[in-house]
């Protein structure tokens, strides 16, 4: 059973262990864990110190709040940069292959419904999925962003029009939402934007 | 020739070791090729995002060190390591459920940059992580109360 030698020597009388038959001695383990853990932030920061990408401690900002519940943040950072978009300019968009429509909500509520032709991007700090956006972005022209209300889409879009770095780039927030695309009965799923004419 | 066995109990335990410090060791270098990207991560979450900086300059190599001792080190060093482990478990457990209860969303970050928004789905993972980490400490809890398998010698 006991086929592991350094166990044994903690758990029956080896200088670390000691234990009794009454029950479970951990001698050491508190030290021990402060070693582990020390020795994993020691090779965290250097590593960190040579790393070409490593996180600067005086100058980390964190990003714009990229949230659902953001809308005490929303007002104060909402850049000039980035324009609201009314429903009928957004639907005139749909199909033009210099726009792109950009879904910023849960999976769970892109899957409920979205704007026909929209790509989904729960957010704009998750870099994988803003790189892939991104590289959509080659060739567009217009980049219309929204989410459950205009101000949960606000931070997303500067966020995009920040990283994408692009002067020529119009990043646009879609006026009330997915709601209110949805109640006046624009093109919704995610198929083709094919029948956007018939609503505008 | 003695024939070697092991119980079930030991295989279990190895198997979680080997499991839950690869899969450890494997997001702790994940992490570890951005960890400028790793603290916008760890800030999205919205909980202290000031001091993001700090943790993403030390958990990927503390999670690499913790996973690995929990493969490869001797026993009372795995036995430490599965503490630190569970700790660790526990607050990303904490920070999935704070953001997914404040309707954040956010991608996790567990495994570096990007990944799927958080959900229930990653507070299950979370606890399942949890539950194994917590049977491996029963195991091993287990394996150290067994009586010696020769009587001492005496002196």
């Amino acid at each position: 059973m006991n086929d592991d030698p350094e166990f044994d020597a903690a758990s029956n009388g080896g200088p670390a262990g000691q234990a009794g038959a009454s029950g479970v001695r951990q001698d050491g383990l508190p030290s021990r864990l402060a070693v582990l853990l020390a020795a994993g932030a020691a090779l965290g920061l250097l590593l960190n110190l040579v790393h070409p990408r490593a996180v600067r401690f005086a100058t980390f900002a964190p990003p714009s709040v990229c949230s659902a519940g953001a809308d005490e943040h929303a007002g104060a950072a909402t850049p000039p940069a980035v324009e609201l978009l009314s429903l009928t300019q957004v639907a005139s968009l749909c199909g033009d292959p210099r726009a792109m429509v950009a879904d910023a909500r849960s999976a769970e509520r892109f899957a409920e419904g979205h704007v026909a032709g929209a790509i989904h991007l729960p957010c704009a700090s998750s870099r994988i999925a803003a790189t892939a956006a991104l590289d959509r972005l080659a060739g567009k022209e217009t980049l219309v962003v929204y989410g459950d209300s205009t101000e949960e889409a606000l931070p997303v879009a500067e966020e995009l029009r920040r990283r994408g770095d692009r002067p020529g780039l119009r990043v646009a927030v879609l006026d009330g939402g997915f709601p209110a695309w949805s109640q006046a009965g624009l093109a919704c799923s995610s198929g083709p934007c094919a029948d956007c004419g018939a609503h505008r | 020739m003695t024939a070697v066995r092991i119980s079930w109990r030991d295989a279990v335990a190895w198997a979680l070791r080997l499991g839950l410090g690869g899969l450890l060791a494997v997001a702790g270098v994940l992490k570890l090729r951005d960890p400028s990207g790793f603290a916008v991560e760890i800030a999205n979450y919205q909980l202290l995002p000031a001091l993001a900086a700090y943790p993403a300059a030390i958990l990927p190599a503390t999670e690499l060190v913790l996973g690995l001792s929990l493969i490869a080190a001797p026993a009372p060093w795995r036995r430490a390591a599965t503490v630190g482990v569970g700790i660790l478990f526990v607050l990303f457990t904490i920070a999935v459920g704070s953001a997914y209860a404040r309707g954040i969303n956010i991608a996790c970050g567990c495994f570096g940059g990007g990944g799927a928004a958080i959900g229930a789905l990653t507070l299950v993972r979370n606890l399942a992580l949890l539950l194994g980490i917590a049977a491996l400490w029963t195991l091993d809890g287990a394996r150290r109360r067994l009586p010696p398998a020769a009587p001492a010698q005496p002196s």
